[in-house]
């Protein structure tokens, strides 16, 4: 007789075999794939309208975001408009992360109940679909860059590794946040709130060298402060990173992505009871 | 969990194809409409209970071999269903252990996975991927698929203008293809008109081969005759019998006559 092949026990929390699972995982990469692109689809954005849209939707609100503060506020200078639409999409890929990642499980339903499949793909479709959503407003954000005449250097470079960090970030975070929802299904009214706070506390609407030695001291605490300004530092002012703020928003990111995705694991075979 | 391409074992006729032993299975559904923080916070320091438990299998024990094709029959809320997520891993078990020797595949319920906005076509791939296809599988049965259906043009056109007949057609279609070593099929064969039901019966039957295993949920007690060579009833969560579909189906009847009788002498 030959060795089980798959081998069914009572739930405990802990983690799944794990090769058997990443090999599953990877497996399944054309389905993240092609889900996600439904996603989007069923979001019109297959339509050109609808891409134009993805670009439209944050230029206008960086627009607003401009008259609001600058204009009225009497100054404006090129390198804040060009800080304000750098930072506001890196916000919004982690923000649609977020707002995607929280439904992910609990939209799934019917795919959960009726299949077997590993869990975590639904959340990581959801950031899938926020850079797809980002990718346009990068190519935007570097247009801006060359319109408003804003400095170039190799340094500029360093966007590349602080944007793999901001991916980990929006995977540890939509990973968590899905897990969360299936036991408190009101974190996802909650939300909405918790990104606004989010936008507010972070460098975007300011910049992080304007605010005061006492504030900043607690931005230690919120994960993409100095991703943030990493970000704008690299994109906008072409200057390299702080190695602070590099190693701050690597180690927020790889703790949050190891908690969400050990949270996530350990409880996903329970996700089809308590749906 | 395991794809079905991962696997191509040899199986011979009679080698245990999925070993369920002693298996039980506890539900613990919240009583809240929804479990939320709220709830959670408003009943802190209460004692409340917040859930209610729901036994839905009881020590089932069973094999199925290769070869078979086993019925499972049974009222509603017997545990059928349920039986049926635990042997393909969905859901986990509360006691006992299960043993699967091969790749499962499982139609639970039509067109899983599937995006109304997408066009048929779309959605073969959507579906194939979320049954554990891979692209090139997909790819090399999609015109088999397209047949099966007997959609014609209208796999072109976005899932949203199909009737449900249709969508079923398509459904089933996509999960017929699929050649595992285990087919799990709950309440999916009766789909469509007579002809597709037809259809899909002989593809049923055309997928009974000696390295096979199915494994059938059905209400139909005539389909499940004539398909299967073994049937297991469930009752609210135990095994009432096992063995030789005539027999089963039989004691089945019996049952559910006397049920029915002693009810009404109640009403009356």
């Amino acid at each position: 007789m030959s060795q089980p092949v798959i081998v069914y026990e009572p739930f405990k929390a802990g983690l799944p075999p794990m090769r058997a699972y990443l090999r599953s995982l990877w497996h399944r990469r054309a389905f993240v794939s092609e889900f996600a692109r439904s996603e989007l689809r069923e979001q019109n954005f297959g339509s050109v309208f609808g891409q134009l849209w993805l670009v439209l939707n944050p230029l206008l609100l960086s627009g607003v975001y401009f008259l609001l503060i600058y204009v009225i506020g009497g100054t404006s200078d090129e390198i804040r408009f060009g800080h304000l639409t750098a930072t506001l999409f890196l916000f919004y890929l982690i923000a649609n992360s977020l707002t995607g990642g929280v439904k992910a499980i609990t939209s799934g339903q019917r795919l959960i109940l009726n299949t077997s499949f590993p869990r975590i793909m639904l959340p990581i479709s959801a950031v899938v679909v926020a850079i797809f959503k980002f990718l346009p407003t990068l190519i935007v954000a570097l247009a801006i860059h060359a319109i408003l005449g804003l400095p170039y250097s190799w340094q500029m470079l360093w966007a590349i590794p602080i944007l793999l960090i901001s991916v980990v970030m929006a995977l540890g975070m939509a990973i968590l946040i899905s897990c969360i929802n299936v036991y408190f299904r009101d974190i996802s009214s909650m939300l909405p709130y918790l990104t606004r706070s989010l936008l507010y506390l972070s460098p975007i609407l300011y910049e992080a060298s304007t605010i005061s030695e006492s504030i900043k001291q607690y931005q230690i605490v919120n994960p993409i402060f100095y991703l943030l300004d990493s970000w704008s530092r690299v994109l906008v002012h072409a200057e390299a990173p702080t190695t602070f703020g590099l190693l701050h928003s690597s180690l927020f990111a790889l703790v949050i992505f190891i908690l969400g995705t050990y949270f996530f694991l350990s409880r996903e075979r329970d996700f089809a009871v308590r749906l | 969990m395991i794809s079905l391409s991962d696997f191509n074992h040899d199986h011979s006729q009679g080698s245990i194809a999925v070993s369920v032993q002693n298996l039980g299975l506890t539900y613990t559904t919240s009583i809240d409409k929804k479990p939320t923080l709220k709830a959670r916070i408003k009943s802190l320091g209460r004692g409340k209970k917040h859930t209610r438990t729901v036994k839905a299998l009881n020590g089932v024990s069973l094999d199925v071999r290769y070869g078979t094709v086993l019925g499972i029959i049974g009222s509603n809320g017997a545990g059928k269903s349920s039986l049926m997520r635990v042997i393909s891993g969905i859901v986990p078990p509360t006691e006992g252990r299960i043993e699967v020797h091969g790749s499962v595949s499982t139609l639970l319920a039509l067109g899983v996975g599937f995006n109304q906005a997408m066009t048929g076509r779309e959605n073969v791939y959507l579906g194939g991927l979320a049954a554990g296809m891979s692209r090139a599988e997909i790819d090399a049965n999609f015109q088999a698929i397209a047949d099966f259906s007997e959609l014609g043009e209208a796999i072109d056109a976005p899932m949203r203008t199909y009737s449900s007949g249709m969508f079923a057609r398509l459904a089933f279609s996509v999960a017929a293809v699929v050649e595992p070593d285990i087919l799990i099929v709950d309440e999916a064969l009766s789909t469509g008109d007579a002809h597709f039901k037809a259809k899909s019966l002989s593809r049923m039957k055309e997928l009974r081969t000696a390295d096979r295993a199915l494994i059938l949920v059905s209400h139909a007690l005539a389909t499940i005759e004539d398909l299967c060579n073994e049937v297991i009833w469930l009752d609210k969560g135990t095994l009432m019998a096992r063995g030789n579909p005539t027999e089963v189906i039989a004691a089945y009847r019996e049952f559910m006559n006397v049920r029915k009788s002693a009810s009404s002498d109640e009403d009356v």
